[in-house]
């Protein structure tokens, strides 16, 4: 009786710098970062992803930085879509609502790893998850750091929380 | 059936296991969105048993338990072993509640939500200080958040901040009253160096409370308010009271304890009255209008205008369009693009050439980024954001003492962490800051910014300029200044030392040459870029157009001011000269 329906599982990755990084991390940082990446998991034909807002979605690819740079499969998860709604609130309420938002330390990565990780069982790329402590580790990053901490990074897209 | 572990762990320790199974005991941390335990279960027990545990401890009904392992939901028929479940690791819980989907909760989640979106905002612009010490001064604007990565080259989502509303105070407004909200964010605020300093200037800080319209009505009425803000001492007290919340508590306890005892004196109720009437009430309407019921924001936060959601300040891994000078001005964006306009290597502004820009340098470093272009685009196709920041008031007076202290206005720069690790950038800036100042405060250079035809025809000139450069590259050497340091852009064309305005230390000098390198500019441009860089001609524009000057002056424009401007502006050209003087006449 394994009728498990699954959903395709997928990772939008976003570089929030448009190749900037890229092209000046090496000078401004010291160490070369070949992008600031932002990402966003994509299930259940949404895309989802904690800003300064709290958690959020919108369809897939739609927020303001558009067409992912880069998309990686994640795999399939059989978890229904009003278990991860569920879920997803529960996340909202306590360790994801907006105001734990953190540049460094808990950010939309944080993010997509946990959702990831709870979807699949796998863990996104670490060279997304490493980028903070990679910043933190030059000393310009160190500089910005009272800086960055009071950013919050917010594609705009159909905030869950919000008034629908 | 015997509990497969959790009910006593001194009996099973290690795989004895009555019969069960063999069952070795497995640690197995199940985790929900809210928190996570530990639970010790058979490795051979079924998903029915583990849930069992599981409800217990959570206490949740095992109806309501959905586990998740690896992708899969976990079925009651299963055992973990199937699942590959083992020692240490985790395992997923949702606890469903009784109204699916959670949408209650999600209300709930809702209304947090906003109010978090607020204050966060607003604490991100607190922050944000190192470019806007007024802004967080005045009020953390909401709009100043961080939204600095995202947001990057991308106006929209100011919108969503609040910066649709065409009205900057009303935006300001509720930039205050989050921060009077938030009581939290005013000490973030000020413990933010930049913010500590400027306060610390009791020049600087008189200079702005002055600044205001409605203070100067009251100390017109008031003549004591103007000398208490004379006081120095009594300044630097508000100051610092303003930073310190709990002292301003005290404070005022101590201040109604005072005034509760003049009231038993006799006839001191009377002179009670009197001073509400002619101090506090003017004060606290006035303060009310502009800042919120606090009075002493007025002192903690007048200077600069609201901000905008700020974008960044961050100049250095992303460049920063909006540049250090807004650093003291809380509008964001415009005055860095601005900022970055002189920066990237001021000319003396003239009247065609309103922001100053050397052409020579536009190819260069930061506004050669393509975040610096987007972002011009974006200033481009929404001029209402630029004419909101530039309309504010507070805009202004913040500009105006600005120039009037450039000593603060650089030590304000200086700050700005982003400058620090990059010293020639801080020349460059300390040497073009009394121009840039100037220019902001030349209205033609502020409706240029507003006009976004204008600043699409300098992204032009600016896109023009990159193609020359990699087309001609010997054309460019003398006209290029050093540009930004550091910066790959444009083919690292050498600063030719005599004509580069970032070096020379005297602004004199400087002016002198950047006039001149703007000249040959226009000139070459008129001329339809002809050869090599021009040189140096010592005459100044009314020698070189002698001739047309009379020409004109023949064909009846008598004003020589504006002929001699349309001249420099058309490069000579007679007939475009006199178009402009005919274009602009009817004004």
């Amino acid at each position: 009786m394994e009728q498990s329906v699954s959903y395709p599982v997928k990772l939008y990755i976003y570089d929030i710098s448009r190749g900037m990084a890229r092209q000046l991390s090496l000078q401004m940082l010291g160490k070369q970062l070949d992008g600031i990446w932002h990402t966003g998991v994509v299930v259940h034909g949404q895309e989802f992803f904690f800003g300064g807002a709290g958690i959020s979605s919108c369809a897939p690819g739609g927020t303001v930085l558009g067409q992912p740079d880069s998309v990686v499969d994640m795999g399939s998860t059989e978890v229904p879509e009003d278990i991860f709604t569920e879920y997803l609130t529960s996340l909202s309420e306590s360790t994801y609502s907006s105001d734990k938002y953190n540049v460094f330390e808990h950010n939309c990565n944080t993010f997509s790893s946990d959702v990831a990780h709870f979807l699949t069982g796998r863990k996104i790329p670490s060279y997304i998850t490493d980028l903070p402590s990679e910043v933190l580790s030059t000393p310009f990053g160190q500089v910005l750091r009272p800086l960055l901490d009071s950013m919050a990074i917010n594609p705009v897209g159909n905030n869950r929380n919000g008034p629908q | 059936m015997a509990e497969q572990g959790a009910a006593d762990p001194g009996n099973n320790n290690n795989n004895n296991k009555p019969e069960e199974s063999e069952g070795t005991i497995i640690k197995v941390t199940v985790k929900t969105p809210k928190d996570k335990e530990e639970i010790a279960i058979a490795e051979d027990a079924s998903v029915t048993q583990f849930k069992e545990e599981i409800s217990k401890r959570f206490k949740a009904k095992q109806d309501q338990l959905v586990l998740i392992f690896a992708g899969k939901i976990l079925k009651d028929g299963d055992s973990l072993s199937q699942h590959g479940i083992k020692d240490g690791l985790t395992v997923h819980l949702v606890i469903k509640t009784a109204h699916k989907a959670g949408d209650g909760s999600s209300t709930s989640a809702a209304s947090s939500a906003p109010t978090q979106a607020g204050s966060s905002s607003t604490s991100s612009p607190a922050t944000n200080t190192t470019s806007t010490t007024g802004s967080s001064g005045s009020a953390p604007p909401t709009t100043q958040t961080p939204n600095i990565l995202t947001g990057f080259g991308d106006l929209a989502s100011l919108a969503g901040l609040g910066m649709g509303s065409a009205n900057f105070m009303e935006l300001q407004q509720q930039m205050q009253r989050q921060l009077m909200s938030n009581p939290e964010m005013l000490s973030q605020i000020m413990e933010n160096p930049l913010v500590q300093n400027m306060m610390s200037n009791p020049d600087l800080m008189r200079q702005m409370i002055m600044a205001n319209p409605q203070m100067q009505q009251l100390m017109e009425r008031n003549p004591e308010i103007s000398h208490m803000l004379n006081n120095p001492e009594l300044m630097r007290q508000t100051m610092e009271l303003a930073r310190n919340p709990a002292m301003m508590q005290e404070m005022m306890r101590n201040q109604d304890r005072a005034l509760s005892n003049l009231e038993s004196i006799p006839g001191g109720y009377n002179a009670l009255r009197r001073m509400y009437t002619d101090i506090q009430e003017p004060m606290f309407s006035a303060a009310r209008e502009q800042f919120g019921s606090n009075p002493f924001s007025a002192l903690g936060g007048s200077s600069e205008s609201g901000a905008q959601p700020s974008r960044t300040e961050n100049r250095e891994p992303l460049p920063n369009p909006w540049g250090p000078p807004n650093s003291s001005t809380s509008t964001e964006s415009g005055g860095g693009t601005t900022g970055s306009t002189s920066t990237a290597g001021a000319t003396n502004p003239s009247v065609s050439n309103p922001l100053g820009v050397n052409p020579g340098s536009l190819g260069n470093g930061m506004f050669n980024s393509p975040g610096m272009q987007s972002l011009l685009q974006q200033i481009s196709e929404n001029p209402q954001l630029m004419q909101n920041m530039l309309s504010a008031p507070y805009m202004r007076s913040m500009m105006q003492s600005l120039a009037q202290n450039p000593e603060l206005a650089s030590q304000v720069m200086m700050n700005n962490p982003l400058f620090a690790g990059n010293p020639q950038l801080q020349e460059q800036f300390r040497a073009q800051l009394p121009i840039f100042l100037q220019q902001m405060q030349n209205p033609e250079a502020l409706s240029v910014m507003t006009n976004p035809r204008a600043m699409q025809a300098l992204m032009q000139i600016q896109q023009g300029l990159q193609t020359l450069q990699t087309e001609a590259p010997g054309l460019m050497p003398s006209l290029m200044t050093g540009g930004a340091p550091g910066m790959p852009a444009g083919g690292g064309v050498p600063p030719v030392p005599p004509e580069n305005p970032a070096s020379p230390p005297t602004n004199a000098g400087t002016n002198a040459a950047q006039q001149q390198l703007m000249q040959q500019m226009l000139q070459m441009f008129a001329g339809g870029g002809g050869g090599g860089g021009g040189i140096a001609t010592t005459q100044t524009p009314e020698i070189r157009f002698q001739t047309q000057l009379d020409q004109l002056n023949a064909m009846g424009f008598i004003n020589r001011e504006a002929n001699l401007q349309a001249l420099i502006a058309t490069g000579g050209d007679i007939n475009a000269a006199i178009e402009r003087l005919l274009g602009s006449q009817p004004s």
